[in-house]
């Protein structure tokens, strides 16, 4: 009975290392594989691939919302009803730690999970 | 047999409880954190940082959030406080009676009249009467676009003949600050920021907060560098918002600030041709030199106040005033897309 | 029938001093879901000293305890799910025949993880979790083996005192 154990903790072994090195393969490779995580007032909403095609209206307070759009791997708001369209003439998004803020609802479209290097923060 | 068969397990054990111990040890080590709130300014601020646990960043972050929302409130020309007497109980008091105001508030007056002195009134903190009439037409133009309009000369000419600096008058023994022409005001959006940044910095530093990466809006201050010695990764957005390039470089910053001034951000569209939150004070309309201007400086009040002033100069001129001036520094993107430095504006373009 | 509510009693007690050990030396490897699996150890024991019924009842009565106290009652989700796979696949193997308690622990200690895994991807509704599942696996095992070595031990002694 010995034995089996050791086979079956060699197998368990050698297929995690196997899932694992197919894991890195993948991330590595793919370059659009950032999400679009969606926060209103600080809170996750919702986390959208890049890498697929999509069309969301994020309802904020009072009947406000922001578009968020996502094509060609990026991230972009492009309609809102606050007062000041920041967030819309904003340009899309799509690196680790970019983001599109709307102040007046609250909204924040950040960019995680991506495979590229990570900038601390942007000055504009 | 079976005595070391159970010897070995309880060996293993011990192994595995030593073990644990020493990666706890490992793990007490810095980690990062990252906050981020809106209450002040106007506009989102992003805490970088590095503690021992969550609630000890909370902490601090909380500190510094308290110390950054009273800065906006002392600088607010929108809203008053009570029991502060900020920027608009100044504004509200013009031609009728000097206000009591503490020394903060102050010392930031007097940076602003030093800068105008410094750049020849490129910016002007008593700017006030054409900015607001430039807000006015600005929110109606963004939500009625189709309407939009720019304030006609002859208002903008009658307004700039209430923005002289000269009636500022602050007088340091009775800590009171008057403004004699009735229809000025102060806007001190130009300086109000970078000042409240640096002094946060300051704070941070003196409560023994190293390692924090500050960024109000784009006014972003490195605290030291990161605990491993390196400095803080920062992009410098591209103001072409067509582009695919997010970020034309990265610049690395260690105790020191960088504050951007460009007209991509906040502006509105008038028969198709865009005009920014940014006024001239020398002609009354936003200039029209280059897309974006980055100043590095070691006080971010400094950087703040010599963005919009270079912001409002041409090229050449600017950037001979940078030169001539000891740790300044800035970087310029033109109409073209080409980006100029100063000689010591270290930062990595982005090809 | 004192004698095994006695036995259950001890169990399901001794089940939670080691939940209350795992949490007082919490292990950070910086990854969600790595734990000693101390208490996997009373479940085991239960499976092959009293049997299944028992074995889920320790589970369950451990699961609750634990997260109603210094645990976090809303995590006890992860761990339903988890120590219910766990037990399924256990169960399954020792009927088998095929492995010895360290190899069913092994089992146990990986498929925990895994019920895990699946159960927190499916509540945050966000598959990019499964990235941990190699290193789970690893450290389910280690820790199943480890466990599965002090279980054996233990059964075989409790099997001699319960035929005495």
């Amino acid at each position: 009975m010995k034995k089996n154990d050791v086979i079956l903790i060699v197998v368990i072994l050698a297929l995690a290392l196997a899932s694992f090195g197919g894991i890195y393969l993948y991330s590595a490779g793919n370059t659009e594989d950032g999400e679009a995580v969606v926060y209103l007032d600080g809170v996750e909403q919702g986390r959208y691939p890049l890498s697929q095609e999509l069309s969301l209206e994020i309802p904020a307070e009072n009947g406000n919302y922001n578009l968020l759009e996502i094509k060609d791997g990026k991230a972009d708001i492009t309609e809102a009803s606050c007062p000041d369209k920041i967030c819309v003439n904003h340009r899309p998004v799509k690196h680790l730690g970019e983001s599109l803020v709307c102040l007046p609802n609250r909204v924040v479209v950040e960019i995680e999970n991506s495979g590229e290097a990570e900038l601390d923060a942007a000055t504009r | 047999m079976k005595k070391t068969y159970s010897a070995g397990i309880l060996l293993l054990a011990v192994a595995l409880l030593a073990g644990i111990v020493l990666i706890q040890e490992r793990s007490s080590e810095l980690k990062r954190y990252e906050t981020t709130f809106f209450d002040s300014f106007d506009t989102v601020t992003v805490i970088t940082g590095y503690a021992e646990s969550q609630e000890a960043f909370e902490k601090q972050a909380g500190q510094l959030q308290e110390k950054l929302r009273y800065y906006h409130e002392l600088f607010d020309i929108y809203h008053s406080y009570d029991g502060i007497n900020n920027v608009k109980t100044i504004n509200d008091a013009a031609g009728k009676e000097d206000v009591k105001v503490n020394q903060e508030l102050i010392n930031m007056l007097k940076l602003g009249v030093d800068m105008y002195q410094k750049t020849d009134g490129k910016i002007n903190i008593a700017y006030g009467s054409v900015l607001s009439l430039w807000h006015e037409y600005r929110e109606q133009g963004l939500e009625e676009p189709e309407h939009a309009q720019l304030p006609p000369e002859n208002l903008r000419n009658e307004r700039g003949q209430h923005t002289d600096i000269s009636r500022l008058v602050i007088n340091e023994k009775d800590s009171t600050v008057f403004l004699e022409d009735g229809e000025m005001s102060l806007d001190v959006g130009s300086i109000g920021k970078g000042y409240a940044v640096q002094r946060l910095a300051e704070y941070a530093k003196e409560a023994g907060m190293e390692h924090l990466l500050l960024s109000v809006g784009g006014n972003v201050c490195a605290v030291g560098s990161k605990p491993d010695g390196t400095p803080w990764q920062v992009g410098i957005e591209n103001p072409d918002l067509e582009s695919d390039k997010s970020y034309v470089g990265i610049l690395e910053l260690s105790g020191k600030s960088v504050v951007t001034s460009g007209d991509y951000q906040r502006f509105y569209v008038v028969d198709g041709k865009r005009y920014c939150h940014i006024i001239d004070p020398d002609t009354g309309m936003p200039p029209e030199h280059f897309p974006l201007v980055s100043v590095l400086a070691e006080d971010s009040g400094l950087a703040d106040a010599w963005s919009t002033a270079l912001f409002n100069m041409e090229f050449q001129e600017g950037l001979a005033l940078v030169e001539s001036m000891p740790g300044l520094e800035a970087l310029w993107i033109l109409e073209d897309g080409g980006i100029r430095c100063s000689g010591g504006f270290g930062f990595h373009e982005e090809k | 029938m004192a004698k095994k509510a006695a036995y259950m009693g001890m169990l399901t007690a001794l089940a939670f001093v080691f939940s209350y050990i795992e949490f007082l030396i919490p292990v950070n490897v910086g990854i969600p879901g790595v734990k000693l699996g101390l208490a996997n150890l009373v479940t085991i024991v239960a499976l092959y000293i009293m049997g299944i019924r028992e074995a889920c009842t320790l589970s369950l009565i451990r699961i609750l305890l634990t997260g109603l106290t210094f645990g976090n009652p809303a995590g006890m989700i992860y761990s339903f799910a988890g120590g219910a796979l766990s037990l399924l696949v256990m169960t399954g193997a020792r009927k088998l025949k095929l492995f010895s308690v360290t190899g069913v622990s092994v089992l146990g200690g990986v498929f925990h993880n895994l019920g895990q895994i699946l159960a927190a991807a499916a509540v945050v509704e966000n598959a990019r979790l499964l990235y941990y599942l190699p290193a789970l696996v690893l450290s389910g095992t280690i820790a199943g083996a480890l466990i599965g070595l002090l279980a054996a031990v233990l059964v075989r002694r409790l099997e001699k005192l319960n035929r005495e």
